[in-house]
């Protein structure tokens, strides 16, 4: 079986030796603390592809410049600068799309579209950029989509069960998400100072009968997983890799720690 | 009691609250811990007829999140019900045939069914935007998000057990 690896390097100062490749999607939720290096680590790599899907475009208008307050808001607003907002557009303020496609932000309204969600649709259009190559595919980081109404919550986890062949990670404040493929093995690596210890695997969707893992505080092994008996929480990783290797998809989920990534910026 | 503050705890002890230190006792959550104390302070007659109304189950760490979903699950015959300020969740059992009457000035529109567990082979409701006809319903698939209820009276019926769920209107509902 084949390893597929995990890293979240994305939450590291932005390194021009790294070799990943991110798209940003930002939704329409509070923006977590973290998310000015994730726009930077976008802007260091040649794929430009920083989208926010309609109401997202609010909270980096509203919140980024919050996360500088020495600085002119302004200033801010033009170096953080949304390439596309894709969406129904139910949910942009005028003032905010002005603002932007004054910018030269593309501008993409699929209003006549409504059987897909905002982040299906900005994930279509992040697959089917020529920036997205079968040699070195996007790796996407999406802001937003956990919280606030659950059915939103449950539609944006099961983008992530639509799309296993394109690594998607759903970023909060308090947490990172990603699915692991029932048919690859699974390596993750993770930095200590930046992620943990607390994390769980969840076999949403369907139960699992064998799920083995190395690396954590309690590690599973051939043992089953379902809603309405055993699910892997309040788990703890115990060093820097962790393995998983089950016979059903499953949701890895780590803790970020409560610190200011932004500091890294500065330096 | 690794969250509670020494101010905030000395100052309900002295109101008389009653406080039970499970700190020992490392393999239940904290809602577990809470609800299996309710199932065994009511009486059988009392506990069928019960709700467990519980706040601050949602948002936060996904797998405390998660953890709390399951315990839905795990206590399927008590009703409990997981609010936020943007919706509630419950859990309905694929034993029953479901109805669930809502107040559109508090609820709604925005509702869905989530097989969180398990896939659904059939599915089906009365009541909705978009209704289902012994639809399949799957992650990987289709789940019912971003649906709307149309009346009052919602009927579920269908072969796995499925989160129920609606948005609570933003208005000051503290209001009479």
């Amino acid at each position: 079986m084949e390893v597929m690896s995990h890293s979240s390097s994305f939450l590291l100062p932005a390194d021009e030796a790294s070799a990943k490749r991110y798209a940003l999607i930002v939704l329409n939720q509070n923006l977590p603390r973290f998310t000015p290096l994730l726009w930077e680590h976008v802007l260091e790599i040649i794929a430009k592809l920083r989208l926010c899907a309609d109401g997202g475009a609010n909270r980096i208008y509203d919140e980024l410049p919050l996360f500088f307050p020495r600085e002119d808001a302004l200033l801010i607003r033009n170096r953080y600068k949304p390439d596309v907002i894709k969406g129904d557009m139910d949910s942009i303020r005028p003032d905010v799309l002005h603002f932007y496609l004054s910018l030269g932000t593309k501008v993409i309204d699929e209003s006549h579209d409504q059987d897909t969600t905002d982040l299906d649709k900005c994930i279509l259009f992040i697959r089917d950029s020529p920036l997205n190559q079968e040699s070195s595919k996007l790796q996407i980081l999406a802001t937003g989509a956990l919280g606030g109404r659950f059915d939103h919550e449950a539609g944006n986890l099961n983008v992530l069960y639509r799309y296993p062949d394109t690594k998607i990670t759903l970023l909060s404040d308090d947490c990172l998400i990603q699915l692991l493929p029932k048919i690859h093995r699974h390596e993750i690596h993770i930095q200590p100072s930046l992620l943990g210890p607390h994390c769980g695997l969840i076999p949403i969707g369907a139960p699992s009968a064998k799920t083995t893992t190395t690396g954590l505080q309690w590690d599973l092994t051939d043992t089953e997983m379902r809603f309405g008996g055993l699910v892997s929480t309040s788990n703890l990783v115990k060093g820097e890799k962790i393995t998983v290797e089950s016979d059903s998809d499953l949701l890895w989920t780590i803790s970020i720690k409560k610190q200011d990534p932004n500091k890294t910026l500065r330096s | 009691m690794d969250s509670i503050r020494p101010d905030v705890l000395d100052f309900y002890v002295s109101l008389g609250t009653k406080v039970i230190d499970e700190s020992h006792d490392q393999d239940t959550t904290d809602l577990d811990k809470c609800i299996l104390f309710i199932r065994d302070s009511t009486l059988n007659q009392e506990s069928c007829r019960l709700q467990i109304l519980a706040t601050g189950a949602l948002g936060g760490r996904f797998d405390h999140e998660a953890g709390n979903l399951n315990v839905l699950y795990r206590y399927p015959d008590t009703r409990i019900i997981l609010l936020s300020d943007d919706c509630l969740i419950q859990l309905l059992p694929k034993t029953h045939r479901h109805e669930i009457r809502i107040q559109p000035s508090l609820q709604g529109p925005h509702c869905g069914l989530i097989p969180i567990g398990a896939p659904s082979a059939k599915t089906t409701t009365t009541g909705l935007q978009w209704d289902l006809n012994d639809t399949e319903m799957r992650f990987g698939g289709l789940i019912s998000t971003s649906n709307m209820v149309k009346g009052e009276k919602i009927t579920v019926e269908s072969d796995s057990d499925l989160l129920w769920t609606i948005s609570i209107k933003k208005q000051d509902s503290t209001r009479p």
